[in-house]
């Protein structure tokens, strides 16, 4: 089912591309009336990104295109995607954005149509326990794998990137998932894969270091890519535009123009991917304009709110920037060489894998979309030194950086602190406490613990806001008729609604009591209490549902 | 009484076609001469005019549509045999009448007739009846050791050395230039479409600018290659098959990358017959029609129904499913001509490939 819909989401931008004057197809065939070109060129991505505003800001409700951090986030907190609607609206907006020729990727769209697809079937019930996340998963691997021809692909970036974690029974449902997908794809439908490369080899040992020097390359090419649409992002909320539905097309605007010069700007530029491999087709000075214009227009494109991905722009800027190297460093440096191909190649791979966090899918794609054993190895050079330059840098992808931005979702320290710190210690907190008012006296005090058998109570004032917590230490050298009020409590752990897991069990190791109190935020109110032991309970419950998670059979 | 002047009803309709198709003493079909009139003549026409008693006039022209326009009245045409392009060409401009295959077609058994045509056979004014290729083809003499097996070979001057025979025209080489580079066959056109890649096909062909032999009528393709003018050459595959099968000469075609084409058969607007052309075009389309004619030519049939039948050829018993453009094997990687592309793109092809020419490098 996500393989078809991938198919068909595919198919349909390619339709309206060629409908809309956006295909070169198409474009060549209007060579006699170049007005239509330039009004087509310009009229139809503004005219685009005014209907991807003024769908994201109507009927989505998140206000944004959906993608695949909102999947990682479903998948990793086990939370609900985004409503069913938000979904199909959001796909319609990647159409829309897709077709009108928008510098924008068509696989993130995929992802979340493989989510889509994926939450549907979770939505009937089998009767299995967290099934969401597989379903999901599966989802996503289907799509991909259908998407790039690419089985193997599918399968390991649904784990990389969207599951985090190798269980046997994720992977073996992804496995079938995938599988579907390319035999739909290349069995069925007969879909052509992505690029195929003619490739001899590589002839000589030191263009592997050269791989790496390209990786390092690469990398600081996508970190700056990702800045640039961070950077753009927060422009675009900076605009002093009300409107927020006119910023695609403003973006549109900009690129039309912009596609007047350079028309491969516009699209997903499967041409120009395809002619990057092809040496002679582009001269130096035309390919580093385009990796510029690319990278540029793209970061607008996405920060200005047109529904896409970010995958095959990366493929796109990395493949050009990589023809580039491997056009440039023959001049630098008079050597042998094996041709621009394995350096476009590498390039591709080693801009992508940073931006989508994705190291072992992206060398995997180069191998079953080229069946080539050396383009592979130099690939995975290539791949490594990029994903080592470009984590410190900027972080493990753009995804991870988008989650943490927008959901405040952290999984740069692994997935157990990114999940501890969603889940909130209020949810395990118990209202067996004793509670004393401000102007009750240490008797009262007493007795009320005596009675109880507790050493401990909350200090509640007369509108019920809490005060602090009383120990019977702190009252020992007190006289019994001394208000609660006057007495000096040393100032004890609390926690409120908002206290995290993670936090909780940072912060109770320097702790000594009975227990912590839990107390609103807002209205200073005590929520209830949680206890050193049901801290430790909770942390090891959510451990071990993690760990079970992981290690699950069938 | 009602029942039988019902009976008495319909026999009059069924016979009423058949009496009229009788009072029109003549059929006017224009076709391309040669060969391949004969072809048609022997499978066709007279098969058509023993049936149904219809004189068929064969009339010959250049396939062009200036043709069309200054003679389809005046000289009365009722049915002609078309490129495809020419005919998509001809019926944007309203030079054609409009086609309904449901009506024309005669089904065999219950297939249904859109899938038992090839894929794209049935246009706005025009049904595809046969499939014809552009193809290289090459001497046996001139390749002692290694022969050419891909389009690729052919730009390639060091392994394959010699003379090669090119049409004057931007059709067919720009896309085997193309497809030289390594280009997957369906994004040839996708990829031509932009001026980079038209840059790199002129590029290609600048590789073996001063090999080329130049022709412009079809024959002197299989005629250039059998005086041993040239090693390798462009040309349409009826020719060079005639070479070797009837001639008997050493020529082997390279089915890599090979162009197809439909042939259509249309009827112009001014006709005065259309019904009959109708019931021309319908007898044409049959199966027994299709596999016969392809035993004269090595024009494949656009009708799956119709190639299972094709035997032997008439003279020489050669085999010729084989040697059909749309056989299984020959059709593997063979490029299928984007018409309307074609059509649209006519001009910019020719002022690219014109400036080409003039200018060397």
């Amino acid at each position: 089912m996500a393989s078809l819909s991938a198919i068909g989401l595919v198919d349909t931008s390619e339709w309206i591309n060629d409908l809309v004057l956006v295909s070169a197809f198409s474009r060549v065939q209007f060579d006699g009336a170049p007005w239509v070109l330039v009004l087509a060129t310009i009229a139809v991505p503004t005219i685009g990104g005014a209907i991807v505003g003024l769908i994201t800001t109507r009927l989505i409700r998140e206000r944004r295109p959906l993608g695949p951090p909102d999947t990682i986030f479903a998948v990793q907190t086990r939370k609900k995607p985004p409503s069913l609607k938000s979904g199909i609206m959001s796909t319609i907006a990647a159409l829309v954005s897709l077709g009108a020729g928008a510098s924008v990727g068509q696989y993130g769209p995929l992802v979340y149509l493989g989510t889509l697809t994926g939450s549907l079937v979770n939505r009937i019930k089998f009767g299995i326990g967290d099934i969401q996340a597989v379903a999901i998963s599966c989802g996503v691997a289907a799509a991909i794998s259908t998407a790039f021809n690419a089985p193997i692909t599918g399968l390991i970036f649904a784990h990389e990137v969207i599951l985090r974690h190798y269980s046997l029974r994720a992977f073996a449902s992804v496995t079938v998932a995938s599988a579907t997908g390319y035999v739909i794809a290349n069995v069925i439908f007969d879909r052509p894969s992505l690029f195929r490369v003619e490739f001899a080899g590589v002839e000589h040992g030191y263009e592997f270091l050269l791989f790496a020097v390209e990786g390092v390359l690469a990398a600081l090419l996508a970190v700056s890519f990702m800045k640039l649409i961070l950077m753009s992002s927060a422009l675009a909320s900076k605009f002093p535009i009300r409107s927020q539905w006119l910023r695609p097309a403003i973006a549109g605007l900009i690129l039309g123009i912009v596609a007047l010069q350079i028309p491969e700007v516009l699209g997903i530029g499967k041409e120009a991917l395809r002619f990057a491999t092809i040496g002679g087709a582009f001269e130096i000075n035309e390919l580093a304009i385009l990796v510029i214009a690319k990278t540029v227009l793209t970061a607008l494109c996405i920060g200005f709110g047109f529904a896409g991905g970010i995958f095959s722009p990366a493929l796109l800027i990395g493949i050009l920037g990589g023809a580039l190297f491997g056009m440039v460093w023959p001049i630098l440096l008079p050597l042998d060489n094996s041709g621009i191909v394995p350096y476009a190649i590498c390039g591709m791979m080693a801009v992508t894998s940073p931006v989508i966090g994705a190291p072992l899918t992206t060398i995997l794609v180069v191998f079953e979309l080229t069946r080539n054993y050396d383009l592979t190895i130099a690939a995975m050079v290539a791949v490594v030194f990029s994903n080592l330059v470009s984590a410190p840098l900027f972080g493990r992808s753009l995804f991870d950086r988008q989650l943490n931005n927008n959901f405040d979702f952290d999984l740069s320290e692994g997935r157990d602190k990114a999940i501890l710190r969603l889940e909130y210690i209020s949810k395990y907190m118990s209202q067996d406490y004793i509670t004393v008012r401000a102007d009750d006296n240490i008797a009262t005090l007493k007795t009320t613990l005596a009675h109880h058998n507790r050493s401990e109570a909350a200090i509640i004032d007369s509108n019920g806001r809490f005060q602090a917590s009383i120990d019977l230490q702190d009252v020992v050298e007190l006289s019994d008729d001394t208000k609660l009020s006057q007495v000096k409590c040393p100032d004890k752990l609390t926690f409120d609604e908002n206290t995290s897991l993670w936090d909780g069990f940072e912060l109770v190791q320097n702790f000594i009591g009975e227990s912590i109190p839990i107390v609103d935020s807002a209205s200073a109110k005590l929520l209830g209490v949680i206890t050193e032991g049901g801290i430790i309970a909770a942390y090891m419950s959510t451990v071990h549902e993690l760990r079970r998670e992981e290690n699950e059979t069938v | 009484m009602k029942r039988s002047s019902f009976l008495f009803c319909l026999w009059l309709l069924s016979v009423f076609p058949v009496t009229s198709m009788a009072m029109a003493e003549t059929l006017s079909v224009v076709s391309w001469g040669d060969t391949y009139e004969k072809a048609q003549n022997a499978t066709i026409f007279k098969p058509f005019s023993i049936s149904s008693g219809v004189t068929v006039n064969v009339v010959k022209y250049s396939g062009s549509i200036d043709g069309l326009v200054k003679r389809a009245e005046s000289g009365g045409w009722d049915v002609i045999d078309m490129t495809e392009d020419q005919a998509i060409r001809a019926c944007e401009q309203g030079l054609l009448i409009r086609l309904n295959p449901e009506e024309i077609i005669i089904p065999y058994r219950n297939t249904d007739i859109e899938e038992d045509f090839m894929p794209g056979s049935f246009r706005d004014c025009s049904i595809a009846h046969s499939v014809y290729s552009s193809v290289v083809a090459f001497d046996e003499r001139a390749f002692k050791g290694e022969k050419p097996e891909q389009i690729a070979d052919f730009f390639d001057l060091k392994r394959f050395p010699g003379k090669r025979a090119i049409r004057r025209d931007p059709s067919d080489i720009l896309e085997w230039a193309m497809i030289a580079e390594g280009i997957p066959i369906r994004q040839v056109y996708d990829l031509l479409s932009t001026e980079r890649g038209m840059r790199v096909a002129f590029a290609r062909l600048e590789t073996i600018r001063d090999q080329i032999v130049w022709w412009d009528k079809p024959q002197e393709a299989a005629k250039l290659l059998a005086e041993g003018k040239v090693s390798m050459a462009a040309g349409f595959n009826d020719g060079f098959f005639d070479l070797a099968n009837e001639k008997n000469m050493p020529i082997t075609i390279i089915w890599d990358a090979q162009i197809m084409d439909y042939a259509v058969w249309a009827i112009p607007a001014s006709s005065k017959n259309i019904e009959l052309g109708k019931q021309f075009i319908g007898f044409a389309t049959t199966i027994d029609r299709m596999a016969e004619l392809a035993e004269h030519i090595p024009y494949g049939p656009s009708r799956m129904s119709a190639f299972g039948r094709v035997g032997r050829h008439w003279k020489s018993q050669v085999q010729m499913r084989e040697h059909l453009p749309n056989s299984s094997s020959n059709y593997k990687r063979a490029l299928r001509r984007q018409s309307y592309w074609y059509t649209r793109t006519s001009a910019l092809r020719h002022r690219r490939f014109n400036s080409w020419l003039r200018n060397r490098k």
